[in-house]
């Protein structure tokens, strides 16, 4: 029997150091309709969920925000905005191909000047100690190896005070609505991606994962453990998508 | 608890809003000198909190927001309603309260008061400039029309309860039974002193 450790890979068990690539080939292959398929997929709620990270992020002019699993860019565009000329924002993620889409978006869009990208494993985030103001890592974490490391790494670089929100797919408070969702999760999502993408199996990778992610207790006790202090969740769309909050003491 | 149903209410007012401002350039001028404050309008009938932040040139609303506002303002939907089309002077029995800068509020009121939608620049944009030209003074006509009838409707209405149907008193009636009262109420007194003289005088 082999010693090597494994995590899930959506339902399946891989070895841990294959992960990442695994992770990496589905956002290569969805990157370039990601914000197409986003709304297709959520009935374009994923923008109201967003919209409330937003609300509660209290980032104000001069804040150092980091957003990480950035993606395309929809939280960065928000937060260079409010961040004004004298804050900063730092759009990472470690998929080079949602980067590339990410930054193009934001150029395109006007934002400049205080943005800058980072292609960075959000284990082991590149940043000095007690450097951001907010963190928010946005359908990202799920996707993560390690998710205690990364939470721990968010909590180094963030400033004493500052707070990191975790925007998460996560579980159903009512149980006809888990059924409903499990349905269009399994059955109507990958066709969805086979007809959008041309790639069911990476869509059905995006459900699975959300089924091991860990619920709103357990993510909140994971946070508690990598130090946060204040942590809450709020639950959103009847638990189908939940954000956490916690404070650097 | 914030719902998303409210999310997406003020998601699309949001989006009116900016998409009406786009033809007020001087509002949107005046929504940038205000840039970063936050106006928390808290209204207690019904209850909800609206956070209101001008950002860029733009009117950004939110359901919450973590942090302090630079002015909250308190009051029943009416009573706001009132108060975005009259001069602040005085806020006292108006059914508002405002905690933190009354500058901002009174900023934010020119603002909504001098709102001027170039309505031709709006319509121009899908109709061409002809049609556009045309329809928008067709709407500033019934738009000026209609706010005279407003005004002379509110005196018809008046003469009518007044002179015609008698329910409520003139203006002039209700003076003089006003005067009368004060009338009344001198000679009571005259009266009362008077006795309480009389009485002074008898007594041994």
């Amino acid at each position: 029997m082999s010693d090597k450790k494994t995590t899930h890979f959506g339902f399946k068990e891989v070895p841990v150091d294959e992960k990442a690539e695994r992770v990496a080939e589905v956002f290569h292959s969805v990157a370039a309709k990601y914000d197409v398929m986003n709304d297709l997929m959520s009935g374009g709620i994923h923008r109201l969920w967003k919209r409330f990270t937003i609300e509660a992020s209290g980032v104000r002019a001069g804040h150092k925000v980091l957003d990480i699993a950035g993606g395309t860019g929809d939280l960065s565009y928000q937060f260079a905005k409010l961040v004004g000329a004298n804050g900063q924002v730092v759009l990472a993620d470690i998929n080079a191909s949602m980067l590339g889409v990410g930054r193009d978006r934001l150029t395109d869009r006007g934002i400049a000047g205080n943005i800058n990208f980072a292609q960075c494993d959000a284990q082991f985030l590149p940043f000095p100690d007690n450097t951001f103001d907010c963190i928010t890592i946005a359908f990202g974490l799920r996707n993560v190896t390690d998710k205690d490391m990364a939470l721990r790494s968010m909590q180094r670089v963030l400033k004493p005070g500052g707070r990191l929100l975790v925007l998460e797919f996560s579980k159903p408070q009512s149980e006809i609505l888990s059924k409903v969702y499990d349905t269009y999760s399994f059955k109507v999502l990958p066709f969805m991606g086979k007809l959008v993408t041309n790639d069911a199996e990476s869509y059905r990778y995006l459900a699975e994962s959300i089924r091991m992610h860990p619920d709103q207790q357990t993510l909140k006790e994971m946070m508690d453990n990598a130090g946060f202090v204040r942590t809450e969740f709020h639950n959103m769309t009847g638990g189908i998508v939940a954000l956490h909050k916690g404070i650097k003491p | 608890m914030t719902s998303t149903l409210t999310i997406a209410a003020l998601a699309s007012a949001e989006k009116m809003i900016n998409a009406a401002l786009r033809y007020d350039p001087a509002t949107r001028i005046g929504l940038t000198q205000l840039e970063g404050k936050i106006i928390a309008l808290q209204i207690t009938t019904p209850g909800i909190t609206i956070f209101m932040m001008p950002m860029d040139d733009e009117l950004r609303l939110m359901s919450s927001w973590d942090g302090d506002a630079d002015t909250r303002i308190t009051g029943s939907l009416l009573a706001l309603a009132q108060l975005s089309q009259t001069e602040i002077h005085n806020l006292k029995d108006s059914g508002v309260t405002v905690m933190g800068d009354l500058s901002l509020l009174a900023d934010l009121q020119r603002l909504v008061k001098n709102l001027d939608i170039d309505w031709e620049e709006m319509l121009s944009q899908f109709t061409g400039d002809i049609i556009g030209h045309q329809t928008a003074q067709l709407i500033r006509a019934k738009l000026s029309w209609a706010k005279d009838r407003a005004k002379s409707g509110q005196r018809l209405t008046s003469e009518f309860l007044t002179e015609e149907l008698k329910t409520l008193p003139g203006k002039a009636e209700l003076n003089d039974f006003y005067q009368q009262v004060d009338d009344l109420r001198l000679a009571v007194d005259r009266a009362a002193a008077r006795v309480e003289k009389l009485l002074t005088e008898r007594k041994p």
